[in-house]
């Protein structure tokens, strides 16, 4: 059994499911449902449709670099079966593939952060800046309820300012 | 590409779309063209006269996968947007693979071993 990769939304496409299209060069394209060999026959870029894996790669979404993605790979050369390697492989499969979820969720969280007070920094410099749309100016200058309350900085006169005073 | 359909009874919709949905998958996919374009000259294949070709096959723009019947009418399609448009495509990244799409997934580069016989 083998589980290939969608051509546009690099998911694992197993056994019974999805579609392959082969081209007169004998170019193998899988597709993982309907919904992708639609968009592959609509000539879309899977770089530039915001769902796919290749978008998420592409735009720091996904992790990129990592140890845990040397493992599964083609190997073009042929292996000698040992019983024994492939228990322990089934075993590792499980651990690496906790590990694997572990960073990339550690990797999610960490581009998550900032977010909020980014949020907020741009909230308050639209209330700044339009609140005009919602009263006159003319209007808050006497009634300054909806502007944001100034902070107060006490100003101490440097020394020699105060030398010039008393001159 | 649309051609004129004239017996099309609401006014607004009068292109046919159908001749260019036909000639979809004849047109070589992009990465065979970005594959092609990225040889050097002479390796590319010469045109061999074929007379069931617009201009027996010799008037042939690479990018867009065209034949012309002469060469003014190919130095007309050089000029048109679609084409230069291709031009622009095809100078950028190389098209989205079976590989790319794999590495996407989270699988490593293919190993193919030690190579065994020296090139």
């Amino acid at each position: 059994m083998r589980l290939e990769k969608c051509w546009f939304c690099s998911s694992p496409i197993y056994p019974g499911h999805g579609i392959q299209f082969v081209r007169n060069d004998a170019t193998i394209f899988r597709f993982c449902r309907s919904k992708c060999h639609k968009n592959f026959k609509m000539k879309r870029n899977p770089r530039k449709v915001k769902w796919t894996k290749a978008y998420r790669r592409l735009h720091g979404k996904d992790m990129t670099k990592d140890s845990t993605f040397e493992f599964e790979r083609w190997r073009h050369r042929p292996h000698k079966y040992d019983r024994n390697v492939t228990e322990d492989t089934l075993k590792a499969i499980k651990k690496i593939d906790k590990i694997r979820m572990d960073r990339e969720s550690r990797h999610i969280a960490r581009r998550h952060q900032g977010k909020k007070a980014k949020e907020f920094r741009e909230a308050k410099k639209e209330l700044d800046q339009s609140i005009s749309l919602v009263k006159a100016p003319s209007v808050l200058k006497e009634d300054p309820s909806l502007t944001l309350p100034k902070l107060k900085v006490k100003v101490v006169p440097s020394q020699s300012e105060q030398d010039r005073m008393e001159e | 590409m649309g051609g004129k359909c004239p017996h099309r009874s609401v006014k607004k919709r009068r292109y046919s779309h159908k001749t260019a949905r036909r000639t979809k998958f004849l047109v070589k996919g992009d990465d065979m063209v970005y594959n092609e374009l990225a040889k050097p000259e002479v390796e590319r294949p010469s045109l061999p006269v074929d007379e069931d070709l617009p201009g027996m096959g010799q008037y042939y723009c690479l990018h867009c996968d065209r034949y012309f019947a002469n060469v003014s009418v190919r130095d007309e399609h050089f000029k048109t947007k679609r084409h230069r448009k291709r031009v622009k495509q095809m100078l950028g990244p190389a098209p989205h693979t079976q590989l790319d799409a794999e590495l996407a997934a989270g699988m490593g580069m293919p190993d193919n071993g030690p190579k065994l016989m020296a090139m």
